[in-house]
C-alpha cells in the first residue's frame, strides 16, 4: 500500500492533476449538454435511410430508462480519455523525467512498481468516476423533471450502469498504465492514446460500418472487440437490439487490460534502466 | 579470499555485452568497508554501467555484483542498506526538492521528517521549497546525495558526484564522504577528476574498455607506478647537495627549476645527509606520485571511445 501511496504522492505533487481537471470539467459541462440534447429527439424520422436493427437500436436507446442510463454516466467519454492520459503518464513520466532510476533503486522488485502504478491508475479511475458521478447525481434528475421522465433512480438499471462506468474508469485505468509500458515515449504516447481514442474509434467505426453494409452485417457484431465500443456497451442500459450482451462489452475491457498489464509488467521487468 | 563482510561490494567476473560493444568484460574487483573507493577509468570504460549492473537496474550478460553476497534486488531493505547517487538530472522538473525526497520516504516506509534530516544535511533546506527545474547543477548533485542518505544506508555509491559542484561543494562533499566511511561505511565514488580522487580516495579500481587494469590502496598504486615516494629537496648549494646526496643509494636528478628530486630515499634519511654535511636547504618535501600521470600511463591504448 505505501507504493501506491508513493505513486498518488507523484501524482499530486506535479501540476499535471489540476491541468487534467481544468481540461475535465468543461468536456463534462459538455457531454451533460449533449446527452441533454440527444434525450430530447423521441422519435425516428420516418425517412432517416436506416436499417430495420438500426431503427430499432435507435428506438430502445429513447426508452425512459436508456436515457436515463446515458445522463446518469454522463461525463464517461472525456472521463475516461482523462483517466486513460493520465495513467498512461504515471508510466511514461518516469521515463521523460528520468526518474525511474531513483523509483526502481527505492523499489528493485520492479513488478511491485508497475502493480503499484495499476493501483494508482485505478484510484484515480475511481475519483474521477466519482466526481462526474456525484455532479450527474446532482444534474440529472433536475434534466430527467424538464423531460416529465422522473429521476428515475429507483431502477436498478440505472444503478448497474453507474456501477459498470465505474469499472470502465478502472479498466481504462489499468490500459492505460499498460499502453504507457508499451509506449514509453511520453508525447508518443498521450497522442497515440488521444489520436487513437477520439479518432480511432469513428475510423474503425466506419470500417465496420462499410464491411457491414458490403461484406457481412455479421461483423458489425465484431465492433465489440473495438475498447471504446465495449465500454460503450458495457454501460448501456438494457440490452439493445443487435449488440451484444452487455458483459460482453466487460469481457472486452477486462481482456485488454490484463493482457497489456501482464505484459507491461513482464517488459518492464526485462528492460536495463538506463 | 576471505568471506566478504555484509558491507563489502564485490564484483564478480561481471560482464555486459550489448549488440556490438562488450561495454563490462570479466571485471572483477572488491570494495572495502570504512574506506573511500574511487572507481576511476577514461569516459566509456564501463564505469555507469558496472554502477547500473551493481544496483539492479541493469541486467548483466554474465557475472554477479553483490554487497556481502547478495545482490540488490534481493536485499529487504535496499535504501536502508545501499545509498546511490547516479545522474544528477533524475528528478521531475515541477516537483520540489523536499517532495521528490518524500515521494522515496513513502515508497521506502521511512517517515517525511527523514526528508527535511536529509535537507539540512546536505544544507538545501533554503531550497527545499523550490522546483527541482530551478535548481543548479550543484543544487541537484547535493539533492541526490540527500536521496541517497535517507535510509542512513551502510554502502554509498556515487557516480562523478564532484560534476557541477563548486570548488567549496567539492570540499564538502570530499569532507563528507570521508566521515561517512571513517564511520565505517563503504564509500564507492566513480570519478575522471584524478587530482580530487587522490584527495578522496584510499582505495583505487582502475578500468577501461570494460576491463580491471589496476585496483589497491591509492599509496600502492601510486608506488608501484612512479617507482616509490620521490623527495624534492633544493638548496643554494646544489653540488654540495648532490654530493652528500650520493652517499645515499638512490637517484637524484635536477628538475628544470634548479631543485633536485631524489628517488628511493625516504625524506628523514634526505634531511640527515644535507644536515651531516653541512648543506643549507630551503625546501625539503615528500611528493607523492601523481595519479594523473599514473591513469594516462595505465588506460594508454586503451580507447575511450568505443
Amino acid at each position: 500500500m505505501s507504493l501506491v501511496n508513493a505513486e498518488l504522492f507523484k501524482v499530486r505533487t506535479t501540476s499535471l492533476w489540476w491541468i487534467m481537471a481544468i481540461i475535465l470539467v468543461p468536456l463534462y459541462a459538455a457531454s451533460v449538454l449533449v446527452n441533454w440534447a440527444n434525450a430530447n429527439i423521441t422519435t425516428v424520422p420516418d425517412d432517416a435511410g436506416v436499417t430495420d436493427t438500426q431503427s430499432a437500436q435507435i428506438e430502445a436507446s429513447l426508452q425512459p430508462i436508456n436515457i436515463a442510463t446515458n445522463l446518469y454516466t454522463s461525463g464517461q467519454y472525456f472521463g475516461v480519455l482523462v483517466v486513460l492520459l493520465l495513467a498512461a503518464i504515471i508510466v511514461t513520466s518516469e521515463f521523460f523525467h528520468l526518474t525511474a532510476t531513483t523509483t526502481f533503486l527505492t523499489t528493485p522488485r520492479r513488478e511491485a512498481v508497475i502493480l503499484a502504478k495499476f493501483g494508482a491508475a485505478i484510484i484515480i479511475g475511481l475519483a474521477v468516476w466519482l466526481f462526474t458521478t456525484v455532479l450527474n447525481l446532482i444534474v440529472v434528475p433536475l434534466i430527467l423533471s424538464n423531460l416529465d421522465l422522473g429521476a428515475q433512480l429507483g431502477e436498478p438499471a440505472v444503478w448497474r450502469a453507474i456501477g459498470l462506468n465505474a469499472l470502465a474508469f478502472v479498466l481504462w485505468g489499468v490500459l492505460g498504465v499498460g499502453a504507457g509500458v508499451l509506449i514509453r515515449s511520453q508525447i508518443a504516447a498521450t497522442l497515440i492514446l488521444g489520436i487513437t481514442y477520439v479518432v480511432g474509434t469513428s475510423a474503425i467505426g466506419l470500417i465496420f460500418f462499410l464491411l457491414s453494409e458490403y461484406v457481412a452485417e455479421w461483423i458489425n457484431n465484431l465492433q465489440v472487440i473495438v475498447p471504446t465500443t465495449a465500454s460503450q456497451l458495457m454501460i448501456s442500459g438494457t440490452d439493445l437490439p443487435g449488440s451484444p450482451p452487455q458483459w460482453v462489452g466487460a469481457v472486452v475491457l477486462i481482456g485488454y487490460a490484463a493482457v497489456l498489464g501482464f505484459f507491461g509488467t513482464w517488459l518492464t521487468k526485462r528492460r536495463d534502466i538506463s | 579470499m576471505t568471506a566478504p563482510g555484509t558491507d563489502e561490494i564485490v564484483v564478480d567476473r561481471l560482464t555486459k555485452q550489448y549488440k556490438k560493444l562488450r561495454a563490462v568484460d570479466d571485471l572483477s574487483f572488491r570494495v572495502r568497508s570504512g574506506r573511500v573507493t574511487g572507481f576511476l577509468g577514461p569516459n566509456g570504460a564501463g564505469k555507469t554501467t558496472t554502477l547500473r549492473m551493481l544496483l539492479g537496474l541493469v541486467t548483466p550478460t554474465a557475472g554477479t555484483a553483490t554487497f556481502g553476497n547478495q545482490r540488490y534486488t534481493d536485499l529487504t531493505d535496499p535504501v536502508r542498506k545501499v545509498g546511490a547517487v547516479l545522474e544528477a538530472s533524475s528528478a521531475h522538473r515541477g516537483r520540489t526538492g523536499r517532495n521528490h525526497l518524500r515521494m522515496i520516504c513513502r515508497a521506502a516506509g521511512l517517515p517525511d521528517t527523514r526528508a527535511d534530516e536529509v535537507l539540512e544535511l546536505v544544507g538545501l533546506t533554503p531550497a527545499a521549497g523550490r522546483k527541482f527545474k530551478g535548481y543548479s547543477l550543484g543544487m541537484k548533485q547535493r539533492l541526490g546525495i540527500a536521496a541517497a542518505m535517507l535510509g542512513d544506508p551502510r554502502v554509498l555509491i556515487l557516480d562523478e558526484p564532484a560534476n557541477g559542484l563548486d570548488p567549496e561543494g567539492i570540499r564538502w562533499m570530499r569532507d563528507l564522504l570521508k566521515s561517512l566511511a571513517a564511520d565505517g561505511r563503504t564509500v564507492l565514488v566513480s570519478s575522471h577528476l584524478l587530482g580530487e580522487m587522490q584527495l578522496l580516495a584510499d582505495d583505487v579500481v582502475i578500468v577501461a574498455a570494460g576491463k580491471l587494469v589496476r585496483q589497491g590502496p591509492v599509496d600502492e598504486v601510486l608506488g608501484d607506478m612512479s617507482g616509490g615516494v620521490q623527495v624534492k629537496v633544493r638548496s643554494p648549494q646544489p653540488e654540495q647537495l648532490s654530493a652528500a646526496l650520493s652517499e645515499l643509494n638512490a637517484t637524484v636528478t635536477p628538475t628544470a627549476d634548479g631543485a633536485l628530486l631524489v628517488h628511493g630515499a625516504e625524506i628523514a634519511a634526505v634531511g640527515h645527509a644535507a644536515f651531516a654535511a653541512g648543506v643549507e636547504l630551503h625546501e625539503l618535501s615528500a611528493e607523492r606520485g601523481d595519479l594523473e600521470q599514473v591513469f594516462l600511463q595505465l588506460t594508454a591504448g586503451k580507447a575511450g571511445i568505443r
